[in-house]
């Protein structure tokens, strides 16, 4: 019986994409011999994005969901692609404490002892900490804010993914130093061989996560001039616009209000290009992974950005790879620059897509639209979190609540 | 205002004093030079005939109080002194750095650069605050940002300085560049391959670095200073690295070191292995200010051959043949002589850079293109080349793997752009000589309002543009597709040795529209035609068509594809494209700015 079970198996991989809003959190079912094995991608919301429910809610409903017959709540592995609020902030909830873990991945930019990780997360934070001080008190707009918090710390969070659950889990920093791109079988997944594409260790990619250097925020001090209308020189030589206006021999200097408002604006568009390099440094922190198991190739690609898909795309064991996919995780919530258009266009075959997110009224460009229409050609189906009212068909939902969807391996 | 008795001549020239190195540097004692500029009219701003400065000052909703350059006081001392508290003294410095950059134009180019429609650039030295500056051709306006240096990490300020980058003479420059390129080749903006936007930053730089080695006074500090290595690279490359720190470049310009500790060896294992490093460079570099630093260093390297080969035979006269210099401070002669020869090296360069741009294609340059612009450009009014600097050029490019397409060889014959004489029928000069007239009356005086080569709808302009479309196919221009005429210019130039040259410079574009949003195809000719109308060059960026001549239709083709791969890759390498609003986007994509802070997720493999 047994044997004949082991044959024909369970069958397939479950996918559940939580619906958190602007955010991730995948729950992965693996089917195996003695029990099925679940996997946790992520969990985390942004702060002006929010789902239908509260973010520590969804944490409560997911561990409701893993919780077995004996009243454990238990997942095999946890995995937090990198430290975006997004993507970590439901580790914030208590109810984690009582989950039994066996290991927890993370990027090898969060382990503790290795120097250069050490590095790149110190420049980030502290980066992200500056600018965001800077921004408040420079009375930033707060699409501008919230997309620098989205990068702070999140302490509470990180403290869980290193420290917490029960269970004592095994820390995992990916891909281990020499074992870039080196397949792996993990004990706690049997019958599952993991690819892991990056973060990459390469020098010349590292230099993506670094925070702008020496430019912007690196050079700003706390107590920035910027909006509070502090002169940079003594007040005797200011004139108001009236002022100029009213002085016959300045007449040739004259600038219409139009242009003055554009020029006033020119701070903030500088602002914005800092605070997104930053915030696309964390991306390239990112895990991606693709998740082998039989005949399905399952694509993690976390909020890779272009420096890590670009060294993936120019390795040609990667491309062979990233051709098998048959499910596809859209990395960023749909951005333009976390998958490559014309890598969908022209690589992928048949897949299924889910993409988590929401539209924004501040970023407009996120899901981008040409890129959600070049998923939708070339796909089997695709799924968005927003929009779970009618879902295709080959997906079951709960509500508002999540969406999942089998594939066959 | 008139005395009795006979009126005073105007001066030709006008003396400011500037800061010589960025005062955001430190060593602000001994840290000034006088720049000559023409002495036009100014009013308060100051406001000439091409540049206004207008100091509003975004950050706070307030104007500045403007500078009167023509004011009495300020006439008899050169202008104020530098100091950073004054704002004025920031007006007078951004304008006579600004109007540098313009006369190098206007003497390289052989004409008096106009801005479009005759407007005046106008120039906010304290526009906004940031680390940033840039050239915004929306407003037409070139805007410097204010900072704060950080307390803890202020880098190479004072904690909690407050620092302008409008008072450094490299960022002027560069911004001030990226504003006469665009008048010169607005399709420059638009990244149609990896070589574009770089050669925009790359070129910015090499101007303000060899606009700012011309003078000789910066220059004798630094050579008494390291009298040991006179010949070595050091000297000039250190100076030139905290130039280009400014803006960028510096990093780039080390390259030039290393050579010298290779030098003794060209042809060993060291020397091949930093060839090869260079080629490795144009191949996968392509952020546009790293890929733009591959050209000034490849620029710097022929300029410091060149200087060396100028200065041995002061070596020698000073040292009696031995090359060895005696001990103690160098001979001020020598000193100023060997400053005078590397100003003079800088100067040469300088001129022969702007040069080229006649030379150049309307649309999609590449590094390739500039090397044989530059050589044809120089071999035409200097075609013997004794002062060495054309084959220094070529030495650099090649070291650099910078090979212009469809050449055979990097012969200085092979990289002229092809002699079309005899196939294209002449200009038309007859309808073109009030042109001819205007142009040469508008050289003869500093009078910049008078020429009126711009004027689209003139007969003239008429008269050009269907001779073009009449010839299109031998000037690759596709047959019945529109053909807009983007620019005629006559150039004057004086060769070294009092040579007049004359010539008929026209520029055409043709494009293909895609999608909606998507960047255009364009193709383009440049045509340049000697006085009589006889047409010499045909510098060609052909759109694919079957209806052009086969190698013609086939290089159009092989754009099409360059341009659709590195589109798509510029913008996923840009991140702030996910999160900006329409308005800002739009600012973006039209801004050059000295530090592209998202540089690093550019870096291609």
């Amino acid at each position: 019986m047994s044997r004949a079970r082991k044959k024909t198996g369970p069958g397939a991989v479950t996918v559940r994409m939580y619906n958190v809003g602007f955010g991730d959190s995948f729950l992965l079912t693996f089917p195996a011999a003695d029990r099925p094995r679940r996997v946790l991608i992520d969990c985390g919301s942004h702060v002006s994005g929010p789902g239908p429910e509260p973010i520590g809610d969804v944490a409560g409903r997911i561990v409701r969901d893993v919780t077995g017959a004996d009243g454990v709540p238990r997942i095999d592995v946890v995995i937090a692609t990198h430290r975006h609020q997004d993507h970590v902030s439901g580790f914030q909830a208590p109810v984690w404490k009582d989950v039994h873990v066996k290991e927890v991945w993370m990027p090898w930019t969060e382990d503790p002892d290795d120097p250069d990780a050490t590095e790149i997360r110190e420049k980030q934070s502290g980066g992200a900490t500056k600018l965001h001080a800077a921004l408040r008190l420079a009375g930033a707009p707060d699409h501008l804010l919230d997309l620098v918090a989205n990068c702070l710390t999140n302490e509470k969070a990180m403290t869980t993914l290193h420290e917490g659950f029960a269970g004592k889990p095994a820390r995992l920093f990916l891909p281990r130093k020499g074992a870039e791109r080196k397949a792996f079988s993990p004990a706690s997944l049997p019958g599952v061989t993991v690819h892991p594409l990056g973060p990459s260790r390469d020098p010349d990619v590292i230099r993506d996560m670094d925070p702008p250097k020496g430019k912007g925020y690196l050079h700003l001090g706390t107590d920035r001039d910027g909006g509070s209308g502090r002169l940079p020189f003594r007040r005797r030589w200011a004139l108001t616009p009236k002022e100029l206006d009213a002085t016959a021999a300045f007449a040739h200097l004259r600038l219409p209000e139009t242009y003055r408002k554009a020029v006033d604006a020119l701070g903030e568009d500088d602002d914005l290009a800092v605070a997104a390099a930053l915030d696309a440094a964390v991306n390239g922190t990112s895990l991606m992974l693709i998740f082998e198991i039989g005949k399905a190739f399952l694509l993690f690609p976390g909020d890779a950005q272009w420096g890590t898909w670009n060294a993936a795309l120019s390795d040609p064991a990667s491309v062979a790879l990233l051709k098998k996919t048959v499910f596809c995780k859209v990395g960023h919530h749909g951005s333009h620059n976390a998958t490559p258009k014309e890598f969908v266009q022209k690589e992928l075959g048949a897949f299924t897509a889910m993409v988590s997110t929401r539209p924004m009224t501040a970023w407009k460009l996120i899901p981008k639209k040409a890129l959600m229409a070049a998923l939708q050609a070339k796909s089997k189906a695709v799924v968005r979190s927003d929009r779970l009212s009618s879902v295709p068909s080959g997906f079951t939902k709960q509500g508002e609540s999540w969406v999942e969807t089998k594939i066959p391996v | 205002m008139t005395a009795p008795g006979a009126a005073y001549p105007r001066p030709p020239r006008r003396l400011l004093r500037v800061f010589a190195t960025d005062p955001m540097r430190g060593d602000a004692a001994g840290n000034r030079i006088t720049i000559s500029v023409a002495n036009e009219p100014l009013k308060p701003g100051p406001e000439g005939a091409r540049l206004s400065v207008v100091d509003y000052d975004g950050g706070s909703g307030r104007y500045y109080e403007p500078v009167d350059l023509d004011a009495p006081a300020l006439l008899m001392q050169e202008g104020l002194e530098p100091v950073e508290s004054d704002p004025r003294f920031h007006q007078q410095m951004v304008y006579a750095v600004a109007s540098k950059v313009l006369e190098n134009f206007d003497a390289a180019l052989g004409r008096t650069f106009r801005f479009k429609g005759g407007a005046r650039l106008r120039l906010l030295p304290h526009a906004f605050r940031g680390v940033n500056a840039f050239y915004d051709p929306d407003l037409f306006a070139v805007l410097f940002g204010t900072f704060r240096a950080d307390e803890e990490n202020p880098g190479p300020n004072l904690p909690g300085q407050t620092v302008f980058t409008c008072l450094s003479h490299d960022i002027i420059a560069h911004e001030m560049t990226h504003a006469l390129v665009h008048r010169l080749r607005p399709h420059y903006l638009e990244p149609s391959n990896r070589d574009v936007l770089a050669f925009h930053e790359g070129f910015a730089d090499v101007v303000a670095i060899f606009q700012h080695f011309s003078f000789p006074e910066i220059l004798t500090g630094a050579i008494q200073e390291t009298r040991a290595h006179l010949a070595s690279a050091d000297t000039l490359v250190k100076l030139a690295q905290q130039f280009g720190c400014a803006t960028g470049s510096g990093e780039a310009l080390r390259s030039a070191l290393d050579d010298a500790s290779v030098a003794d060896d060209p042809f060993g294992e060291k020397a091949r292995k930093r060839d090869r490093l260079k080629r490795q460079q144009y191949e996968t570099v392509t952020e546009p200010h790293e890929r733009g630093s591959i050209l000034v260093a490849a620029i710097f390297d022929a300029f410091f051959a060149t200087y060396q080969a100028r200065i041995r035979d002061l070596i020698r006269i000073a040292t009696g043949g031995s090359g060895v210099l005696p001990e103690g401070d160098l001979h001020p002669d020598l000193v100023g002589r060997i400053a005078k020869e590397a100003s003079k090296t800088a100067q040469n360069v300088l001129t022969m850079s702007i040069r080229a741009f006649d030379y150049l294609p309307p649309v999609d340059v590449t590094f390739g293109d500039f090397l044989r612009a530059l050589v044809t450009a120089d071999t035409e009014l200097v075609p013997a080349d004794d002062r060495g600097l054309r084959a220094s050029m070529i030495e650099a490019f090649r070291i650099r793997g910078v090979y212009p397409d469809d050449v055979i060889s990097l012969a200085q014959e092979s990289l002229l752009w092809e002699d079309r004489s005899g196939e294209v029928p002449d200009l038309p000069v007859n309808l073109l000589r009030q042109q001819l007239v205007l142009s040469a009356r508008a050289f003869d005086r500093y009078a910049p309002g008078r020429e009126s080569d711009e004027d689209p709808t003139g007969p003239w302009a008429k008269a050009l543009r269907h001779w073009a479309a009449e010839n299109a196919r031998p000037l690759d221009l596709v047959p019945g597709l529109p053909v807009a005429l983007e620019g005629f210019h006559t150039v004057f130039r004086v060769s070294p040795d009092g040579q007049l040259l004359i010539e008929l410079v026209a520029r055409f574009v043709q494009a293909i529209q895609g999608a909606k949003d998507a960047l255009p195809l364009r193709g383009g000719t440049t045509v340049i035609a000697s006085s009589e109308g006889k047409v010499r060059y045909v510098v060609s960026k052909p759109l694919p068509s079957k209806r052009l001549r086969p190698e013609a239709h086939r290089a159009g083709e092989r754009r099409a594809g360059l341009q659709a791969g590195f589109v798509g890759v510029a913008d996923l390498a840009d991140p702030s494209l996910a999160w900006g609003t329409a308005r800002s986007l739009r600012r973006r994509r039209a801004q050059i700015s000295f530090s592209a802070v998202n540089r690093a997720a550019w870096r291609g493999r």
